[in-house]
């Protein structure tokens, strides 16, 4: 009787190890978030024309509304684990859009990018920023005719 | 009495000023022009005004116009046929008697020494012309003539007139005691009922009396008569009784016997108290007697800010001033007269509401303070702080197609801002002005001034207004 106790003990505490075991991917966010976003550094954060075979083409800090596109270009090269970054675009410091990004371990690479309009001319900043908000690098830029 | 008090207090230093020039001006023009006929057609030049802003008040609109027009050709007209008079007193007297000098008639013509040299000369059939001048002016009249300035003897009129002397033939004119031309031409008349033993003296005497004011006394050559001319009538004289009375009664001189010219003082005097009521009189129809309503919209003076605070914000940039006051006052006020200033030495941090009185407006006497609007007005006191920004540089312009620019840095890289907190909070770029790409080629250096948006934020001490820029510019892949 008692052995058959001890193996009832067992398998609820084997079925209650895979339910936390299987509970804890449902949410992959909160995974995300587990890992310190203050590690992460931003190794290299450049705007550019665009992205050719996974590196930036023409590095710019001025774009001709005629180039129809901005792209932000950031990499890092210590990522402990899974994460999420945010490219927070402002045209004049007003927010003009917030692309949520995911970088994955060790080292990676990721882009954003906007349609360029003729409302959109003047002076723009992309702010890279981690989950919390801290900000991991400040890009400056033009939009011109 | 209190409104007597309130109408003294709307009083300004400027219409007293005003009253009293122009009055004096007035009383200039009396003394100066006083018993010519240019002061007897201003006064019917006054009459007609009158008439003209009596129409007007009335309604008359054509008649006020007819004045109007009749007012603005005698002007013209005044200057055209009145113009030796009023050059006479312009150009014969200096500057000191337009101004404020007095010319009492003091010199007394010597009649009874004229009378019995013309008796002489008509005893003697020794012709004479001399002439006594009005008040109008000869020059255009008369022609030629030497002048003499000789005291009036008896011996000097019978030697003028002397046959044998070149000047015989000529006028002598007579003004005050002396004999002031002889030789003197004179226009003659042209009438056609004349007698027929009148002659060229006769008719040169009566030619001057027809075109002026002048008296004219003729002693004939060949019957020895004696005539005077004054306006159309040439008269035939026997007694010297006679003539001195009709010398007398021309220049005057009656009226200047004993107390004439304490008489005459009475007379200037009385004119300048008429000229003060006349123009204050006229300044109070001209400036009081019509109230007039103007809204105005004032900006609102901030005075008294405590240090280490700014106004973030005002319920209202202006204010409107409903003023009422005579049109010709409400007309010349001008925007720098009226003011609206707040006191903001009490004020704390956040919101204060103040109440726009009279006490923070300031009105030109005179004028009065209807309506303002808004009442009140609230004002938000912001704590003044410093803040770093980061510059960034405003592109504009384009570069050749085949050109990029790589890469560009300012220095400074940031600028410290003296501002609102409440402002400098929002603010976390400062820009420079627009800075054109389309010269830029290679590597370079330029300066840009930075833009501070609102203005109320100022560089702090230390930093310039102005910033370096470095960029490079490459080929594009």
């Amino acid at each position: 009787m008692l052995m058959i106790k001890c193996r009832l003990y067992f398998i609820f505490g084997v079925i209650i190890a895979i339910h936390f075991l299987l509970l804890l991917p449902l949410n992959p966010l909160k995974n995300i978030s587990c890992a310190d976003a203050s590690q992460l550094r931003l190794s290299k954060g450049l705007m550019c024309e665009d992205i050719f075979e996974n590196a930036p083409r023409n590095p710019t800090i001025v774009f001709s509304i005629d180039q129809k596109k901005a792209v932000c270009f950031s990499s890092f090269d210590d990522v402990p684990q899974k994460t999420v970054i945010y490219h927070n675009w402002y045209h004049r410091d007003v927010p003009s859009a917030k692309i949520r990004l995911t970088l994955n371990p060790p080292r990676w690479s990721t882009y954003s990018s906007i349609q360029l309009r003729r409302t959109d001319i003047g002076p723009w900043r992309v702010e890279i920023t981690d989950e919390n908000d801290n900000v991991l690098g400040v890009l400056r830029f033009s939009v011109t005719d | 009495m209190e409104n007597l008090f309130l109408f003294i207090s709307t009083i300004r230093w400027q219409d007293f000023v005003d009253i009293c020039l122009n009055s004096y001006i007035l009383f200039r023009f009396y003394v100066l022009f006083r018993g010519t006929n240019v002061f007897r057609v201003l006064i019917g030049m006054t009459v007609l005004w009158f008439l003209q802003r009596i129409a007007i008040s009335l309604g008359l609109i054509v008649t006020s116009w007819v004045v109007q027009g009749i007012v603005a050709v005698g002007a013209i007209i005044i200057i055209v046929v009145f113009r030796n008079e009023i050059r006479r007193v312009l150009q014969a007297k200096n500057l000191k008697s337009i101004l404020w000098g007095f010319s009492y008639k003091s010199a007394i013509t010597p009649i009874e020494i004229i009378t019995d040299s013309v008796f002489e000369m008509a005893q003697r059939k020794c012709g004479a012309l001399i002439v006594f001048p009005g008040k109008e002016d000869l020059s255009d009249a008369v022609q030629g003539g030497i002048p003499w300035r000789g005291l009036i003897t008896k011996e000097m009129i019978t030697s003028i007139f002397w046959p044998d002397n070149p000047v015989h033939d000529g006028a002598a004119i007579v003004q005050g005691d002396q004999i002031r031309v002889v030789g003197a031409l004179l226009p003659l008349s042209h009438r056609d009922d004349l007698a027929s033993h009148y002659g060229t003296r006769h008719r040169a005497a009566l030619g001057l009396a027809e075109t002026t004011d002048a008296l004219v006394i003729v002693v004939s050559e060949e019957r020895g008569d004696i005539l005077v001319a004054k306006g159309n009538r040439l008269r035939e004289i026997k007694q010297k009784q006679t003539l001195e009375e009709n010398i007398q009664q021309h220049v005057g001189t009656a009226a200047l016997k004993k107390g004439a010219v304490k008489k005459e003082r009475l007379e200037i005097t009385a004119a300048a108290l008429l000229s003060i009521v006349f123009i204050t009189g006229i300044w109070f129809s001209v400036s009081r007697g019509q109230d007039t309503l103007v809204s105005l919209n004032i900006p609102v003076d901030y005075m008294n800010r405590k240090p280490g605070t700014e106004i973030f914000d005002t319920s209202a940039k202006t204010v409107s001033l409903v003023l009422s006051g005579s049109g010709a006052l409400v007309k010349s006020i001008t925007p720098d007269q009226v003011g609206v200033r707040l006191d903001l030495s009490k004020t704390v941090i956040g919101p204060n509401l103040f109440s726009i009185t009279s006490e923070n407006i300031s009105l030109p006497p005179g004028i009065i303070l209807r309506e303002v609007t808004p009442s009140q007005i609230e004002v938000l006191i912001d704590q003044t702080i410093k803040k770093e920004l980061p510059v960034q540089i405003d592109w504009a312009g384009k570069l050749p197609e085949q050109l990029i620019l790589v890469d560009s840095v300012t220095d400074p890289a940031t600028v410290e801002v003296v501002g609102g907190k409440r402002i400098l909070e929002k603010i976390v770029t400062l820009y420079t002005e627009k800075v054109l790409l389309d010269n830029l080629k290679g590597r370079g250096e330029l300066t840009a001034n930075l833009v501070l948006n609102p203005a109320s934020l100022a560089i702090a001490p230390g930093f310039k207004d102005k910033v370096t820029i470095r960029y490079l510019i490459r080929n594009r892949e």
